[in-house]
């Protein structure tokens, strides 16, 4: 199989674990939490950071999900009381923070110069893409499984209105904070299946232009939709790719510029004419 | 080194750097104020104006029409957002998340832009007349001076606007309550339009400031609007004067903060300041418990 072709796919599985357990929080839950990429590169540090001292890979991949898990739970118990624009400015905060923390936490992270030398789960890139395949369809499974059971039924309760479900007694609270916890326990999986997929990280995975794509994908995809989401990865993966191959002859900087400028553009035009997305079932 | 040797130093710094994030919080607070949601494209504004002013210099044109063209061309980038954004996602009653998530596409989309336009390498604005002052106990250039009091200048001005002028009333009135201030007549559409005009000339004058003090490159506006959205939380969202003042402590505390850590830990200054201010005091130093109106 092509190189190119095999690296599509495998970004195309990590990115729809992402974007499904964004969903969950954001579209399900209607907690819009928009450090979800501060979780994937904790998972992703977390990793990295285990791997390089030597501890085995599944043991480093189900650290980073705990880890992210938990840190998610604990900002979660503290902030999901807020009022919903305090929860955003925190959640922004904290992918902010995880800047500072990772560019200047140089013992520990490198600081900007990132970590090199990750070390690969599967050495054969087809046969990671296929493992890659593997864990994202889990993922699916267990998430849509959850979007679709009493839990997930709560979860929307509280979306649309979340009086209504603290009067059929249900603690909101807890689940709101199980929603989060849930979401990010992924995010931190997505993050160290990246990093030993590229084998660096550095800082720059804390960066709001990344954090757009996978918010474009969520967008485009609609909201409160496990299928919407996954459509939305594909198809913005595509477009991604037919960008670059459209303007090949230019400098790879400059892809860079138009693929940013051109994603932007569609996402802007999702949330004026479309905000429902493709297959969403509530509008962002 | 003594305390007192360098102390002067640092806190002219702080009020330096403070002035610039006090600048990029007043646009971003005025909006606040009077849209309600959190406007992170004026970061695209501010490094549009440095990028413009830049590029009227290079035209070999003078300083002062330089300056006025760039004014023009950012309140005419901020007109087309609301425009073509804003007033649409008004119309279809989109929230405030939403209007968010638009402004941080639109300064997304502009740094991709100005990266297609300039190129990544970073640019210097030459600077003509730009001599220092010793002071003894401390330096400070031209440039330097020159923010403090055009920030100084412009918050004053922002300040009689906002409380002396109808505009600034009708303004007021909108942010406290729009259905009352729409009964006595006022054009909510008029006035945002104006609210995101006096931002944009806030925002293309931070910005050349900003761009006469450091170099240029095309994200320039992501970090310095995340400074000056951190101000205004630690001054208080929806606060206009605290985003000043929260501008200013961010500013000081991250210069003051050198005496005790090194300086490439500004960053995490002005983010513990963050954290310590959500955590504990949320409505920030001058903020009214927020967002009920």
């Amino acid at each position: 199989m092509h190189d190119y072709l095999i690296a599509v796919f495998a970004y195309i599985f990590l990115y729809t674990i992402v974007v499904v357990s964004f969903n969950l929080s954001f579209g399900f839950t209607g907690l819009v939490n928009l450090g979800h990429m501060a979780f994937f590169g904790l998972g992703a540090y977390t990793s990295a950071l285990l791997t390089l001292h030597g501890t085995p890979w599944y043991a480093a991949l189900l650290a980073s999900g705990l880890a992210a898990g938990i840190f998610g739970a604990v900002i979660a118990a503290v902030t999901v009381r807020l009022k919903e624009d305090y929860f955003q400015i925190v959640t922004l905060g904290l992918a902010f923070i995880a800047i500072a923390v990772s560019r200047n936490w140089v013992s520990l992270t490198r600081g900007a110069l990132g970590l090199p030398g990750i070390p690969d789960i599967i050495r054969n890139n087809l046969y990671y893409m296929l493992f890659l395949f593997a864990v994202a369809l889990a993922s699916v499974i267990i998430l849509y499984w959850l979007t679709n059971s009493e839990t997930g039924k709560i979860f929307q309760a509280i979306r649309d209105d979340e009086t209504a479900a603290a009067i059929l007694g249900k603690n909101t609270y807890a689940y709101k904070v199980l929603s989060i916890t849930i979401s990010t326990f992924f995010a931190g999986i997505a993050g160290s299946l990246f990093a030993h997929y590229i084998n660096f990280i550095d800082p720059t995975i804390f960066d709001l232009e990344f954090f757009v794509i996978i918010l474009a994908m969520l967008i485009v995809g609609g909201l409160a939709s496990v299928s919407g989401s996954i459509l939305g990865v594909i198809l913005v993966s595509i477009l991604l790719s037919a960008i670059s191959f459209a303007f090949a002859n230019i400098s790879p900087q400059l892809i860079g510029a138009m693929r940013q400028m051109l994603l932007m553009l569609v996402l802007l035009l999702v949330l004026v004419y479309r905000p429902r997305g493709i297959l969403g079932k509530v509008d962002v | 080194m003594p305390l007192f040797d360098i102390l002067p130093q640092l806190m002219v710094n702080g009020l330096i750097a403070g002035s610039i994030y006090a600048l990029a919080a007043s646009g971003f607070a005025l909006v606040y104020y009077v849209l309600k949601f959190q406007y992170f494209s004026h970061g695209a504004i501010m490094s549009i104006g440095a990028y413009l002013f830049f590029a009227f210099l290079n035209l070999k044109l003078n300083y002062v029409l330089s300056a006025a063209l760039t004014v023009i061309g950012c309140v005419s980038a901020a007109m087309l957002s609301n425009w073509l954004l804003y007033k649409p996602l008004r119309k279809r009653k989109a929230t405030p998340t939403v209007k968010m998530i638009g402004s941080i596409v639109l300064l997304i989309f502009t740094s991709a832009l100005i990266l297609a336009f300039f190129g990544s390498s970073t640019k210097t604005i030459p600077a003509k007349y730009n001599q220092t002052f010793d002071f003894g106990v401390f330096t400070i250039t031209l440039i330097q001076v020159s923010i403090i009091i055009f920030a100084a200048a412009l918050f004053l001005l922002l300040w009689f606007i906002l409380k002396k002028t109808k505009l600034g009333k009708s303004m007021r009135a909108l942010a406290d309550n729009k259905d009352v201030a729409q009964i006595v007549g006022i054009n909510p559409e008029k006035i945002y339009n104006y609210t995101f005009i006096i931002a944009a000339v806030f925002g293309a004058i931070g910005g050349m400031l900003l761009g006469l003090e450091q170099n240029l490159y095309p994200r320039m506006g992501v970090p310095i609007i995340i400074k000056g959205f951190i101000s205004s939380v630690v001054g208080g969202l929806g606060s206009v004067p605290g985003s000043v003042a929260g501008g200013l402590f961010i500013g000081l505390a991250e210069n003051i903060g050198v005496l005790y850590l090194p300086t490439g830990y500004k960053d995490v200054i002005s983010f513990s300041v963050l954290l310590l201010f959500l955590l504990f005091r949320p409505h920030g130093i001058f903020g009214v418990k927020m967002r009920d109106a």
